[in-house]
């Protein structure tokens, strides 16, 4: 409880974010010292061209740009497309920041292996100090192969006494995502879907529960295993003789995520 | 032997001495590492006046070995001034080979310090059979020895199986296990491990403890050798 009030007091007394527009250089570059030194995050945003060298050498021409450098000391040089950074150093880098030239200068340099990026601005148009919180958790949810694997690793998930028999099986129309038995002996084909399951998702199910149907003379339940589904869609469901199950894909993940392979030097 | 290097590493520093080569490197995923020694007796030939490293693509060079036919000679020397490897070959011809060497990492790898409760002899042979048999079904197995037997779990997505190798059957030559231990591992890196060096070993030693790495060592039928090093899975909750 003291700990959090403590939290709140600190946050409130900090200042998250410092920016400066069109500072000249050598404004840009106090601000830029001053964050490197206290671990802060940056964002500089300018004209600016680019020199790497280190495994291979890359040069950017000057262009206007977004550069990142993280509390963690990694540098993402994002032009203003595209989602990847077109130069970028990973954490750990040392800086060195300079005005020579009319240029302000930022070095980041990677020491194992040797690599460094430099970048020379000769405008600046925005420069920015962050000091950022962050302490959520990132989930990933699991993809719709790992919901397949989830269900095949841990049965119950889907449904008690269920047990898959083959998975991705190839029938008439597609390929079944998986395929088992119930606990009554009936045969189930189950269909996965990562987000809300549509019209279309139902009708495939039925194509498929149909091309089974035709090569067993045992009962063949269809099962539209999903999050959530659409509007309405119980109803067409029902009239397809399908039925819907929850299917969480948190859940999948969580079960794939038990286990995990260590690494040797945790031993030395 | 080269190998059972190339299957865990790209590129590797041999660290040369007057007394023979050794090399230690882990892969990239830094889940397996392999710890090799040749000593100068292993060689028909060795010279070597003062200590030395060298950085070799070993894809590259294992290319070149392969081509060494099975009464053929290979000499491997290295030019410190132009630092290059020559490989010749001689036999039927002579072919003379020559490859850059890379620059040599400082990253020294350290041996894992483990305490080992559980140490079993068994033919690389009979080993390579039942990593075999588990990677049917998985793509890991989980090791299980008592103080009668050692027994493989591999459980997929859809099929299972247990392999046990009995003390005093063919394949299992000796036992000593303190208490019951178990570990899970990876079936691609144990499997390929042992495939490539069953190639050069017949008698494997093998010591882990419960949820630790395994030490996999293969004995050499000249002087020398090769031991694995490998990380354990484990369940999370």
């Amino acid at each position: 409880m003291l700990d959090k009030v403590c939290w709140r007091i600190v946050v409130s007394l900090r200042k998250p974010i410092v920016a400066l527009e069109n500072p000249s250089l050598t404004e840009a570059e106090r601000l830029v010292k001053e964050a490197l030194a206290q671990h802060k995050a940056l964002i500089l945003v300018g004209n600016c061209w680019v020199d790497y060298r280190g495994r291979a050498s890359s040069r950017l021409e000057p262009g206007e740009r977004i550069v990142m450098i993280k509390d963690d000391g990694s540098v993402l040089v994002h032009r203003s497309g595209g989602y990847e950074p077109v130069n970028w150093q990973p954490p750990g880098c040392v800086f060195n920041t300079l005005v020579v030239d009319g240029a302000l200068q930022v070095r980041a340099v990677r020491r194992q292996p040797r690599e460094a990026v430099h970048v020379y601005f000769d405008r600046v148009y925005l420069a920015s100090a962050l000091s950022l919180v962050d302490r959520g958790e990132f989930s990933l949810y699991a993809s719709e192969e790992d919901m397949h694997r989830a269900v095949l690793a841990e049965p119950s998930l889907f449904e008690a006494g269920f047990k898959p028999i083959s998975y991705e099986k190839k029938v008439e129309h597609g390929f079944v995502d998986v395929y088992g038995v119930d606990k009554e002996g009936r045969f189930v084909v189950v269909e996965i879907k990562r987000k809300t399951a549509g019209r279309e998702a139902a009708l495939q199910l039925a194509r498929y529960v149909e091309a089974i149907r035709s090569t067993v003379n045992r009962e063949v339940r269809g099962v539209l295993a999903a999050p959530s589904i659409a509007k309405g869609m119980q109803r067409l469901l029902t009239s397809l003789g399908l039925e819907y199950k929850a299917l969480d894909p948190k859940k999948c993940a969580e079960i794939l995520r038990r286990t995990k392979t260590k690494k040797l030097a945790e031993y030395f | 032997m080269i190998t059972s290097i190339s299957i865990l590493v790209d590129e590797a520093t041999y660290d040369i001495t007057p007394d023979g080569m050794k090399l230690r490197a882990m892969d990239p995923s830094r889940v397996a590492m392999v710890d090799f020694e040749w000593p100068k007796t292993v060689f028909d030939e060795y010279a070597c006046d003062a200590p030395t490293k060298m950085c070799l693509n070993i894809t590259e060079l294992l290319k070149l070995l392969k081509r060494a036919g099975k009464d053929e000679a290979v000499e491997l020397s290295l030019d410190e001034k132009t630092g290059r490897l020559q490989v010749t070959i001689s036999g039927k011809y002579t072919r003379t080979f020559n490859m850059p060497t890379l620059e040599a990492a400082e990253e020294e790898v350290p041996t894992p310090k483990l305490a080992f409760n559980a140490k079993i002899k068994a033919t690389t042979q009979g080993l390579r059979e039942a990593i075999e048999d588990a990677a049917l079904v998985s793509d890991h197995v989980r090791i299980e020895v008592d103080p009668e037997k050692l027994v493989l779990h591999a459980t997929g997505d859809l099929m299972g199986a247990n392999i046990e190798l009995k003390k005093g059957s063919d394949a299992l030559l000796d036992l000593e296990v303190k208490e019951t231990v178990k570990a899970t591992f990876s079936l691609s890196y144990l499997n390929e491990i042992i495939k490539t060096a069953a190639a050069t070993s017949d008698i494997a030693t093998l010591e882990f403890s419960t949820d630790m790495p395994i030490k996999l060592d293969f004995q050499q039928p000249k002087e020398g050798k090769l031991t694995f090093y490998l990380a354990p899975r484990i369940e999370v909750e």
